[in-house]
């Protein structure tokens, strides 16, 4: 590799004829070292910390190396840890079937169904707050749904008696689909877009019915997709730290959260690098899942 | 596909501990400047947020041609954390709450001081020998102000003859309306006073299962677990009614600007927060950090710790409550701070304050667990 780098080098200015030899792979090198480097950096080698972390000790609020697995057994035989995982496990499956299920339709009306003006509109609507802060969203559900905010005051105002919104499994997915649902529903528009128009034609002029053509025509065609933003929900909701603290207060914690109180009493960086680990694990099973989804939808087809 | 070779190295014992010092390295380079710290001109006040208002400090920087600078931390552990880890030099001056004083104390980290440097008496008689920041009949901190720490509930909700005793947060009125404030010790330590446990931190294992009991019986009763924010929000927009554990440091502020709420001492008592200043052991500027203590503690200084827009305090000097009254009245009213009315030294003298300190017979993990597990059940 440095030979070629050397050759080209020596060449200079008068540019090496594309027949040279190494120049091919000359390229590519210049252009994907930074990536690699940076990767290597700031990905990799921060990574390898963390998982060296996990084995240290703290005496006296210091980080001390070491290696024991003493953070290991703490952790994951910790009732909080367990339970944690669960519910987190369990909100994460459940805002991803909520947003796949709402996603779905929304993106299906976009794509077919509306004038081209309005679907640019729509997809500027969802790429918007993609780009806005969701600290702030979150804060204004708070305002939304709290005892005092504007449903509550709307309800009352016709009579009612005030609704218990804010805390609770409805307002933290309210707040999770707030994170997942534009992503989601922005890739699913582009795979539903991107389907060749003359399938639905061939599929319609044999006599299908519109709920066939999206059973056997539509949702094949974008299964990719669907996994893709299936998998990208779970990642977003399951690590999410934003919507458990401000829309449950904590009620019960998720996983961030514990990472969070690990750190907050008694400098457990070793401990929270545990749960931080096992978090990542369960995100790369997910992420293993959907690639064999896919694979396998590949193979069908 | 080109492994980099040191993924692909055995990963050894030694090879582990030198991975982790190299990241350890890069990771202190974010630390607190030394060379910055070392300047003549510059007091290092390692203190909780807020402390180095201008409104506090002004006059003082002012006097003495110098800069304070500020390292905030948020809570005991951290501030232990972050003096752990810092080179010798890093502070000049550190601002504790007393729980902590020990532990300072114990790992040499803080100067014995000169009671005769300090305007000791002018603090009520209760105060000039605080237990906690006298070790072995040496001075190690001196108070610059305090608070209580109660029951804090909605005045619309709540007659205060209704909060009268921590058994208010179980009754069925207060479901899914009891807020908490992150923090184990003064949660629990209410917890503890309620099951009549006087002191409330110091209990052997059979009472202190009982608090865990007691605690556990609260999750149906809890709406969250709130940082300090929080703890406002959710008082303001109606999500909790009852907190145990927070004080008018948190509500006297909310209720001056219209949130229908206030903290009362149960019969069962409340704890005591207290503050403190300290100096710094091998401070090159123990000088600075006297005068910085000794300002603090003058009227003048004591009246600013009182008055701080955001955060109200009680104070410990006579001499300030002397000269609130005489310049800011009305302030002096309504932080309870008058020599003539009903003021924050009844509670006191009645007998149903305990100090806020760490568990003696458990360890700090101990305590931690428990209210992990309150919170995740």
């Amino acid at each position: 590799m440095t030979d070629s780098i050397h050759v080209d080098g020596a060449t200079g200015s008068r540019r090496a004829p594309a027949s040279r030899v190494g120049s091919h792979s000359f390229m590519p090198v210049v252009l994907g070292a930074p990536v690699l480097i940076w990767q290597l950096v700031f990905f990799a080698a921060p990574l390898a910390f963390l998982l060296v972390v996990t084995f240290w000790k703290v005496a006296s609020f210091k980080l001390e190396p070491a290696f024991s697995f003493d953070n290991w057994t703490k952790v994951l035989l910790s009732g909080p840890y367990q339970k944690a995982l669960v519910y987190t496990a369990g909100t994460a499956s459940l805002a991803t079937l909520l947003t796949v299920l709402v996603a779905l339709p929304a993106a299906y009306t976009i794509a077919f169904r509306l004038s081209p003006k309005l679907r640019n509109l729509a997809v500027t609507c969802l790429i918007v707050p993609v780009f806005s802060s969701y600290l702030l969203r979150i804060y204004a559900w708070q305002i939304v749904l709290s005892p005092e905010g504007v449903i509550n005051s709307v309800f009352k105002g016709l009579g009612g008696a005030g609704l218990s919104l804010l805390g609770g499994q409805l307002a933290l997915q309210i707040g999770l689909l707030t994170l997942t649902l534009p992503v989601a529903i922005l890739v699913l528009v582009l795979a539903f877009s991107g389907i060749d128009r003359t399938l639905i034609e061939a599929a319609e002029n044999l006599g299908c019915r519109r709920s066939k053509v999206i059973v056997h025509v539509l949702l094949p065609s974008i299964r990719n997709a669907i996994v893709l933003a299936a998998s990208t929900a779970f990642i977003l909701s399951f690590g999410d730290y934003v919507s458990p603290l401000f829309m449950t207060g904590s009620n019960p914690p998720t996983l961030s959260i514990l990472i969070v109180d690990t750190v907050k009493s008694g400098s457990q960086w070793p401990r929270a690098s545990v749960i931080g680990i096992t978090m990542l694990a369960a995100l790369i099973l997910v992420f293993v899942a959907g690639q064999l989804l896919t694979r396998t939808g590949k193979g069908a087809q | 596909m080109n492994v980099p070779k040191f993924m692909s190295r055995d990963l050894s014992r030694r090879g582990f501990i030198k991975a982790g010092l190299a990241g350890a390295a890069v990771a202190a380079t974010s630390k607190w400047s030394l060379a910055q710290a070392q300047e003549p001109n510059v007091l290092n006040y390692l203190s909780w947020p807020g402390n180095a208002d201008p409104y506090l400090i002004a006059d003082f920087e002012k006097e003495h041609g110098v800069t304070v600078r500020i390292k905030e931390y948020v809570g005991g552990d951290q501030m232990l954390a972050v003096i752990n880890q810092s080179p010798p030099g890093s502070f000049d001056v550190v601002l504790a709450d007393a729980e902590y004083m020990h532990l300072l104390h114990e790992a040499d980290f803080i100067e014995e001081l000169d009671p005769a440097d300090y305007p000791l008496e002018d603090f009520f008689p209760e105060f000039q020998k605080f237990p906690l920041h006298w070790f072995d009949d040496k001075l190690y901190g001196v108070m610059t102000d305090f608070g209580y720490l109660g029951l804090s509930y909605n005045t619309d909700v709540y007659k205060p003859e209704e909060v009268q005793s921590y058994a208010a947060l179980w009754a069925e009125k207060a479901q899914g309306k009891v807020g908490f404030f992150d923090w184990y010790l003064p949660s629990m330590g209410s917890i503890s006073l309620a099951e009549g446990n006087r002191p409330p931190f110091d209990i052997d294992s059979e009472h202190f299962e009982a608090v865990k009991q007691k605690l556990f019986s609260l999750k149906p009763q809890a709406s969250g677990f709130y940082t300090i924010a929080d703890i406002f929000s959710s008082l303001t927009n109606g999500q909790t009614h009852l907190v145990p554990g927070i004080g008018e440091w948190i509500t006297l502020g909310l209720r001056l600007n219209g949130v229908p709420v206030d903290t009362i001492i149960p019969d069962e008592g409340g704890l005591q927060w207290t503050e403190s200043l300290s100096i710094v052991k091998g401070t090159p500027k123990a000088d600075l950090a006297r005068k910085f203590i000794q300002y603090t503690t003058s009227p003048e200084g004591q009246v600013k710790m009182a008055t701080k827009v955001d955060n109200k305090k009680s104070i410990p000097s006579m001499a300030g409550w002397r000269l609130l009254n005489e310049t800011m009245p009305t302030d002096a009213e309504i932080l309870r701070l008058t020599f003539d009315a009903p003021n924050v030294m009844d509670e006191y003298k009645a007998g149903k304050i305990a100090f806020r300190q760490l568990p003696s017979q458990q360890s700090i993990e101990d305590w931690n667990d428990v209210w992990s597990e309150f919170k995740s059940l």
